[in-house]
């Protein structure tokens, strides 16, 4: 796919070659991009038997290499290639594009400094040297090649997806946004789902759930059979607290894959909002593959047995979610609940107490040690517990549109 | 030869034994002569009291023994003046299936912007009189026994200016007299209608109530010479400022003192415990039924009470707004209620809930469930995807310790969708199954006739206090027959501006003799009824048994 973009540098960087040859170039060029390999080898090898070393033959010839995941061969030409014109930048960067292939980041950072050595401002090796140092969370450096890869303009959508994701990292969450929403402007036409998707998972990250959702359904259009696409779109309608379409994306997703963990997971979680609770457990209990479930199935599956009536049940299966993160304010909340409904107070309040200091801003854990204040005759204790979720409810904490259970972490 | 003529029969056995299912029947206009219909006043202002109501009842206000009916319009107010006049509607029911009009001879059209209805004898005289609230102040007709009524507000003192949405009688000092707790909704007026818009839409909609201010709901004493005291203050009532919508008086704790449950709209729902002496608590957080998951408030709005799975305790019902999932409050003991809606969540997490009843639609002997829904905001539909405006009637068959959704098969009014708001309960035919009305916002009553309830066994009983409160509201009925055996507490209210048959009607199933009747009078009287018959209503007289 990224050797395709290159092919209209060479053509530009071939001008000083003859005509004719440039001619051949062009519609081998066209013979590439249209997928007809084996025609353009052709005429490369004709053009080559006549001058073996020309640099733009050998990198035509290595792009028909790599798409043929002949890396080896296709690495090879584009080292002759760039060796016979050490000015011309296009093998250069294909080079790069195939040690990031080859998980090789440190040998494409220095092809790309050689290229940036020739052309400072070719902002495309700009943007991928800083996705690289991105990848290596050196945020300095990647900053450092995003900003020139601008040029004073935000127009480019890479170098702003780029500088979007420092700035959350950085915990810059204002900027992370503005730069988020200028890349959304910019990829309307986007036919890349590849891009789509990955500033879909971006968006909602930092919770731009209808950008997210809106990047997302259009990588789904375009290529409706990838299961990632699928899970990402639906966790995204999740976030949108849209259970209905999110069941029908997870669904769409099973149908696909039966066994996909994330989507059994998924689905489960929205028919426990949904409060079929028969369903949800059958999917909730098919995502938990022996040894690794994650601590929200038993959470989950927790509050299934809860609404039940099953509360011993839930009590285990809530002491288990502790186990795996003990931290899980959620989780203890939960636990609190049920033994508070088995009138066991002393552990309820333990475990309620617990779980606000864990997570003080979360107003069901307020709630409910309200609710076991009231209950162990405390009631001024319970007033101000309902008097803190008056505050944080004017803070817009807790969960809001129809989704009561706190979901899956996105991590599609 | 013999096998051969068994599998021969046995398909057909079974299809004998299969019975068809209970449905509920719309009754036409056009059958009935019920044209009357409501004007909700629907302006591009939005006004709140626009889209809330109104209630509907079934009362018989001419002792005939037969159910009539009772609706009630909008009416003149600060932000509506009517382009033609309406009225509230009395139909007489003319024990053929038609109605008449006698609204005008009776005089009880109302006239103001109406909102709910409370039918009850509130002064002893064995006839059943009407309360009617209304955004501005209410009325009460005291029913002549001539076919006419006669408006006492001013006398009685309970005119509860404000607004004022459900009324419950019930007697809840237990002195045998008819007490009035009227709910009030936020403090309104025409200058206090905010400025709700959607700029996509660049129109107004209905503000959401958490926007107005709250106001002290009222509880009045019914002092036995046609007058009432104000003892919301005194009776901790006026101690918690609600937007109330729904009561039920019921015994929750089974202590004999009745207690009402309250539904509030964005804000905690109300249980006041009956402490006694006059004297009640608001125990809703500590019960478990004043919030929803994470300490938020709900819109409630209808409510009823029932024990639903026969466990000796008054079990809860509140219907909330779409999204929020219905409660059904399955009571603990100890005053300890836990939300079990069931089957019941998922078929209503897109509905708005008004009128609602437990009843016993097919005469099995236990409570079942009827909904009536419809979202309060009329652009709902552009705003919120999947939500509609006008919803679909809900039924619900209890299965012993929980609800079947059997809307599917009860009928084809079903899969009509309505802007319902009141529901009201009685056999309008006496054919021995309740009936329902419902009433519509800004559209028709609809008057539902249940189709094979009675084809079990029952017996109606029509209580007639002598020592008690007029109504036998706190009354405790026990019937027996064969291995049924089933215990009902009569409440009052429920329901959403509504009020209902005051008969009973005990379900035997397939029963084909009632063993036994045993009737706690509030008073602490006890009737025991020995062989009473089947399949027919009766009056049981406090202390005397069958009439």
């Amino acid at each position: 796919m990224c050797f395709l973009c290159l092919l209209f540098l060479f053509v530009a960087t071939a001008q000083g070659q003859k005509s004719n040859v440039v001619q051949i170039f062009e519609q081998v060029a066209t013979l590439i991009r249209d997928n007809r390999l084996a025609e353009a080898e052709k005429e490369l090898t004709a053009v080559l038997r006549v001058e073996p070393d020309l640099p733009v033959a050998l990198n035509f010839l290595g792009t028909v290499r790599a798409k043929q995941n002949r890396l080896v061969e296709a690495e090879s030409l584009f080292v002759r290639a760039a060796r016979n014109d050490k000015s011309f930048t296009g093998p250069r960067m294909n080079l790069a594009y195939l040690y990031l292939l080859k998980r090789a980041p440190d040998k494409a950072i220095t092809q790309l400094q050689e290229v940036l050595a020739l052309e400072p401002e070719n902002a495309e090796a700009l943007v991928m040297l800083g996705d690289i140092y991105l990848e290596k969370n050196d945020l300095q450096k990647a900053e450092e090649n995003y900003l020139p890869a601008l040029g004073g303009r935000l127009d480019n959508a890479g170098a702003l997806f780029g500088l979007a994701q420092i700035s959350r990292m950085k915990g810059e969450m204002r900027e992370a946004m503005i730069y988020l929403n200028r890349v959304a402007t910019l990829s309307t036409d986007s036919k890349s789902p590849e891009f789509l998707y990955k500033f879909g998972l971006e968006a909602m990250r930092l919770n731009l759930f209808d950008e997210a959702k809106s990047a997302l359904g259009r990588a789904v259009e375009l290529k409706p059979k990838d299961p990632s696409y699928l899970l990402g779109l639906g966790i995204a309608v999740l976030r949108k607290g849209d259970l209905f379409e999110a069941e029908k994306l997870f669904r769409r997703l099973l149908a696909m894959q039966p066994n996909n963990p994330q989507a059994q997971l998924h689905l489960g979680y929205v028919l426990l909002n949904q409060k079929k609770y028969a369903e949800a457990r059958l999917w909730l209990e098919k995502s938990a593959r022996p040894g690794v479930a994650i601590p929200e199935v038993f959470y989950y599956l927790g509050l299934i047995a809860q609404e039940q009536n099953d509360d011993a049940r839930a009590i285990v299966l809530f002491e288990k979610a502790v186990q795996k993160l003990p931290d899980y304010a959620h989780a203890r909340i939960a636990l609190g609940s049920s033994y508070m409904r088995l009138k066991n107070y002393p552990r309820a309040r333990q475990e309620l107490e617990t779980a606000v200091k864990l997570d003080p801003e979360e107003p069901s854990a307020h709630y409910n040690l309200a609710l076991l204040y009231a209950r162990i005759k405390e009631p001024e204790r319970a007033q101000q517990e309902m008097q803190i979720i008056e505050k944080l409810k004017a803070k817009g904490a807790g969960s809001g549109n129809g989704v009561v259970v706190l979901p899956p972490k996105p991590n599609p | 030869m013999l096998i051969r003529v068994l599998i021969y029969l046995l398909p057909l056995a079974l299809l004998f034994n299969t019975r068809p299912p209970v449905t509920f029947e719309e009754v036409p206009a056009a059958t009935s002569k019920i044209t009357w219909v409501h004007d909700n006043a629907h302006s591009p202002d939005r006004q709140l009291p626009e889209t809330v109501g109104a209630g509907c009842a079934f009362l018989d206000y001419d002792n005939d023994g037969w159910m009539d009916i009772y609706l009630v319009n909008s009416g003149p107010s600060d932000f509506f003046t009517p382009p033609k006049p309406l009225k509230n509607a009395l139909y007489h029911n003319n024990h053929d299936g038609t109605f008449t009009d006698v609204t005008d001879k009776a005089g009880v059209a109302g006239g103001k912007f109406g909102m709910g209805v409370s039918a009850a004898d509130y002064d002893g005289d064995g006839n059943i009189d009407l309360y009617v609230t209304n955004y501005g102040s209410n009325i009460l007709y005291r029913n002549n026994g001539d076919g006419t009524f006669t408006d006492v507000t001013d006398k009685a003192g309970v005119s509860a200016p404000g607004w004022s949405t459900c009324a419950t009688w019930f007697d809840y000092d237990n002195d045998a007299k008819l007490d009035l707790f009227v709910s009030s909704f936020v403090f309104y007026d025409k200058s206090q209608n905010p400025l709700c818009t959607d700029p996509t839409l660049q129109r107004r909609y209905y503000c959401v109530p958490r926007l107005f201010k709250p106001q002290p709901s009222r509880l009045f004493h019914n002092n036995g010479d046609g007058t009432f005291q104000d003892v919301s203050r005194e009776s901790g009532i006026a101690g918690s400022p609600g937007k109330s919508f729904g009561a039920v008086a019921t015994d929750v704790n089974n202590d004999g003192l009745m207690d009402l449950f309250v539904a509030n709209d964005t804000m905690p729902n109300f249980l006041f415990l009956n402490k006694g002496s006059g004297k009640f608590e608001e125990i809703g957080l500590s019960a478990g039924v004043a919030y929803g998951e994470a300490g938020r408030p709900r819109s409630g709005m209808g409510v009823d009470a029932a024990d639903y799975d026969g466990d000796g305790w008054q079990d809860l019902f509140v219907a909330n707004i779409d999204q929020e999932f219905f409660s059904l409050y399955h009571n603990e003991k100890e005053l300890i209620f836990t939300d079990q809606p069931g089957e019941i969540a998922p078929s209503t997490q897109l509905l708005s809930g008004w009128g609602l009843k437990f009843f016993d639609y097919d005469n099995d002997g236990d409570p079942d469930l009827f909904l009536v829904n419809g979202h309060p905001d009329d652009m709902i539909e552009s705003r919120v995807p999947r939500v509609r405006h006008k919803e679909p009637l809900l039924m619900f068959e209890n299965t012993g310790r929980a609800f079947k959704d059997v809307s599917a098969r009860s009928g084809a009014v079903f899969s009509k969708m309505f802007s319902g708001r009141g529901m009201a309960l009685g056999d309008f035919d006496n054919d021995g199954d309740d009936d329902v009305l419902t009433s519509n916002n800004g559209e028709p009553p609809l008057l539902l006739r249940n189709q094979g309830g009675n084809r079990n066994n029952w017996i109606g009983l029509q209580l007639i206090a002598t020592k008690s409160n007029p109504a036998a509201v706190g009354a405790v009925i026990t019937w027996q027959a064969g291995t049924l055996k089933r215990t009902r507490l009569k409440t009052s209210g429920g329901s959403y501006l509504s009020s209902h048959d005051p008969r009973e009607i005990l379900g035997v199933g397939s029963a084909t003799k009632i063993d036994s009747i045993e009737i706690r009078w509030p008073s602490g009287k006890v009737d025991k009824l020995t062989n009473p018959p089947l399949n027919k209503y009766v009056k049981v007289v406090e202390g005397s048994g069958i009439k």
